[in-house]
């Protein structure tokens, strides 16, 4: 059997404002999971809260939208539980970077098996408006109408810095890229960061759709040394004219669960749990 | 010299294998190896035993205490009172010596202190050991094996057979291998010493000896030690947990078997962490568990509603601890029960249940994983500090008739051949069937948010109500045979207790003396919180004369519930909130209060 595009896509009315770089998102999953060939049942899309969290009802594949910030940690879950399937954790900036940063954080060190999308769009969509973790200093909106006075993340950097096995940034706006990159982010061996350019058409005017097309370049395009994980980190601080996409770093490190002898056989999910005998566990009681 | 005045002193009536003690000291002193090895020793004498630990929050220094009471018959909790002190240090003997029973006896580290220091004058009937415990340590190599020094010298004290004290020394370090002499040979040479020196020097006429006993063999372990077992026999196959105070040593239960038991064990960076990877375990079909305290209880209330909202069976033991806040960390109390009740925002089913003993800890907490499968909702099961951390000897667990029921969870055969499959499809008895990833024909969203019958996202009223009703269904599939609360002592008595949790073994503790008075006294428990039990709860309390609630707590929560539930309101009532465990004196000197009245 072959994977399509269309048997992973299904007909939920799409709830995300025309023109949304959530659709190219979208897209490039599709495209990622048929180039892929990956049967649906064996995927699980997992999300938090926010324009990105709608995104499971959107692939049609097994989906966990769970609560704001908490998508790696779901994700995570069910990677433990089965690690034969393919899990993918989608999230915003304000979702994966600010309420869930710790989660971030702790799911790269573990190089747990899951590739995490994260619509990087600098502003809060859903709430209407509000500064996110990764708004430029000064950035004015409804909740910094002053101007914002933090710096921002840098996300690339973080993972970096975070012992990360494969540290990508992608843009929405440039689909063949983007789909290229998840599907290379799904083959990694451990946890897969892509932090994704998806403009937020309602409320960003400053980082549009066209303001990334006149400054992205292509790391692949330039033979870039993903390798070294010096250069890589001070690429991550690459801003301004020229901004870089494509994978920064990436390592082969043995993944969470490879670490695990329990599910060597079969995942525990899919073991049998009808007899298990306790006594050897009482003995020592006796 | 105090010590030769007490020793010479007469001797009251001797008594056989009955016997309380209590080790003290500062944290890192041992003491609990004390209290451990000996609780250990005495049940393979035969003996029926309880222990419980009272410690401070600090690794090192503070003052911690063990204790351990032992009798040919079940016991089912601590007595204030003690026949032996053993003293590390001096604020051990200013705490506790008044504890002693008539012609009691302190054992103490003359090495540490003098005991001329503490004013023992109000109790000259007390017999004083001084054992140079830490310089018979170091004469074997090292000062850390004073404490075993001492389990010496009580065996001497009481005739307890040094063999039984070998068996649990070999038990608990044969397997450690240690340079020149094994740990095991030179921990028995303390013992040996011990004994040796309190059989030299003094003349030695205790008033209890310990005698073996032919008894059926029994298990000794602790509250959380059931549960974790209770929940391996399930068939657990994850768990996350964030250590916390007094619910940690479930996940060490846990990592310490993940291998023999395939069992994933995380711990994880926060309990919001552990109970959102719960979430995707369980909707993944791993029976899933984490254990905490309070504090990370209250993390983890949004994602309770979460797998309320998803449907997800899942399974949290929340060992309720001193609060608000960090309140006093390592000391008991039950006032988290509202809060479990209605822990996360909105409506939905949970299940709730509070084991009273380790017993219960091991067959409630098997049964939650089973009904929290068949109800698809997350289940909680409130143990206390005092459960939790404490042991008592019991019959070995009888597994015969336990068996795993996983609900309306999809084999993938069953799937194989679905159609039209709907998650959250609308059914008479509320439970939908459910699929998980990897299953063909069963793709679904499990999701936090309200949906249609196929998982996608509505907000239409219609849907909305039929969705709701259908969740608040799924418990009635319970029957009060399966939460049923627990009777003890006659039906027609003068006065009936009703308590919850913990509690349990001091009031049958307390009972046991209000027999013995003739005094009529019978004892709910609540065991089952969520659903509640409320035909058999409203008959026998419809009942009752007169009524007692036990709880340890301020607000009386659970009277509160009962009232909410039945309509009855207790009147009596004996509430504790110091962090101490109530003593069955506390309780046999209430009820003689209540029925004089």
């Amino acid at each position: 059997m072959t994977t399509t595009v269309n048997d992973v896509s299904n007909k939920n009315v799409i709830q995300w404002c025309p023109g949304c770089g959530d659709f190219g998102v979208l897209m490039s999953i599709k495209q990622a999971l048929a180039g892929l060939n990956l049967n649906p049942k064996d995927v699980v899309i997992a999300s938090g809260i926010g324009c990105s969290g709608k995104m499971p009802h959107y692939v049609k594949t097994y989906g966990l939208e769970s609560i704001h910030g908490r998508s790696l940690a779901a994700a995570t879950g069910v990677q433990l539980a089965n690690p034969r399937l393919t899990v993918i954790a989608v999230g915003g900036d304000g979702d994966g970077y600010g309420i869930g940063l710790n989660h971030f954080i702790q799911s790269v060190r573990r190089n747990v098996k899951i590739t995490y999308l994260v619509h990087n769009n600098m502003v809060y969509g859903l709430t209407k408006g509000q500064t996110a973790p990764t708004a430029l200093k000064g950035t004015k909106t409804s909740s910094t109408p002053h101007g914002s006075i933090e710096m921002p993340i840098n996300p690339i950097a973080l993972a970096i810095a975070a012992t990360g096995t494969f540290v990508a940034r992608g843009f929405a706006g440039n689909l063949p890229h983007l789909s290229n990159l998840i599907k290379a982010g799904i083959q990694h061996k451990g946890f897969a960061l892509i932090d994704i350019f998806q403009p937020c058409v309602t409320y960003n005017h400053d980082q549009t759709f066209d303001f990334y097309r006149q400054r992205t370049y292509d790391l692949q395009a330039q033979n870039w040394d993903t390798a070294n994980h010096m250069e890589a980190y001070k690429k991550a601080w690459e801003w301004g004219d020229k901004i870089p996409i494509g994978i920064f770093y990436k390592e082969e490190r043995p993944t969470y669960s490879d670490e695990l002898p329990q599910d060597k056989d079969l995942p525990v999910a899919l073991q049998n749990i009808d007899n298990v005998d306790i006594t050897p566990l009482l003995n020592k009681y006796y | 010299m105090i010590d030769t005045i007490n020793q010479k002193k007469e001797v009251g009536k001797m008594a056989r294998n009955m016997i309380s003690l209590k080790a003290g000291g500062p944290a890192g002193s041992g003491v609990f190896t004390i209290g451990a090895m000996f609780a250990r020793s005495v049940q393979k004498a035969g003996l029926n035993v309880f222990y419980t630990a009272d410690y401070p929050s600090l690794i090192k220094g503070g003052h911690n205490a063990c204790y351990v009471r032992a009798e040919p018959n079940e016991v089912w909790s601590q007595i204030s009172t003690i026949d032996i002190l053993v003293a590390i240090d001096k604020v051990s003997v200013e705490k506790h010596f008044n504890e002693l029973t008539h012609q009691g006896a302190i054992i103490f580290d003359s090495d540490n202190f003098d005991i001329k220091e503490v004013n023992l004058s109000s109790r000259p009937d007390i017999l004083i050991f001084p054992v140079p415990m830490t310089t018979i340590g170091k004469e074997i190599g090292d000062r850390l094996f004073s404490n075993v020094v001492a389990i010496g010298a009580i065996c001497a004290l009481i005739n307890h057979n040094l063999e039984k004290v070998y068996i649990c020394l070999e038990n608990q370090f044969g397997k450690k291998k240690s340079i020149g002499t094994s740990i095991v040979d030179n921990n028995k040479k303390a013992v040996k010493k011990g004994y040796d020196y309190i059989k030299e020097k003094f003349n030695v006429n205790f008033k209890i000896s310990i005698e073996e006993v032919k008894a059926d063999p029994t298990i000794l372990l602790s509250g959380n030690e059931a549960a974790s077992i209770g929940a391996i026999k399930a068939g657990l196959k994850v768990v996350a947990e964030y250590p916390m105070t007094p619910s940690s040593s479930i996940l060490s239960f846990m990592a310490a078997n993940e291998y023999n038991y395939n069992i994933v064990v995380k711990h994880t960076e926060d309990e919001i962490a552990a109970i959102n990877m719960l979430c995707g375990s369980a909707m993944t079909g791993a029976r899933s568990l984490t254990a905490t305290s309070g504090g990370g209880f209250s993390l983890m209330t949004e994602a309770i509603g979460m797998a309320g909202l998803s449907e997800t069976p899942l399974v949290i033991i929340e060992s309720m601890r001193t609060g608000p806040s960090t309140g006093m960390p390592t000391y008991t109390e039950q006032s988290d029960l509202r809060f479990a009740i209605h822990a996360s925002q909105g409506e939905f089913p949970r299940l709730i249940c509070a084991p009273g003993d380790v017993d219960e800890s091991f067959y409630e907490t098997y049964k939650m994983f089973n009904l929290t499968d068949r109800t698809q909702t997350p289940g909680i099961i409130l143990m206390d500090k005092h459960l939790s951390e404490s042991s008592k000897s019991t019959k070995p667990f009888d597994t015969s008739k336990l068996k795993i029921e996983r609900g309306k969870l999809m084999t993938y055969q069953q799937m194989e051949n679905a159609k039209d499959f709907k998650r959250y499809l609308l059914t008479d008895d509320g439970i939908s069937p459910r699929s998980v990833p990897g299953q063909p024909n069963g793709l679904y969203v499990s999701t936090s948010y309200e949906h249609y019958e196929d998982s996608f996202t509505n907000e239409e009223s219609y849907m909305r109500i039929a969705q709701v009703e259908k969740r608040a269904r799924k418990l009635n599939s319970i029957t009060e045979d399966e939460i049923a609360p627990k009777f003890f002592g006659d039906k027609d008595a003068d006065l009936t207790i009703v308590s919850w949790g913990s509690n349990k073994g001091m009031i049958l503790e307390a009972m046991k003396w209000l027999s013995k008075e003739g005094l009529k006294v019978n004892f709910l428990q609540i065991l089952w919180i969520v659903p509640f039990p409320v035909k058999k709860v409203t008959e026998i309390l419809t009942k009752a004369k007169k009524t007692l609630m036990i709880e340890q707590n301020f607000d009386a929560q659970m009277k509160g519930l009962i009232r909410e539930k039945t309509g009855i309101d207790i009147k009596n009532l004996l509430l504790k909130y110091d962090g101490r465990p109530l003593d069955p004196e506390e309780i046999y000197a209430k009820v003689k209060e209540v029925m004089a009245k």
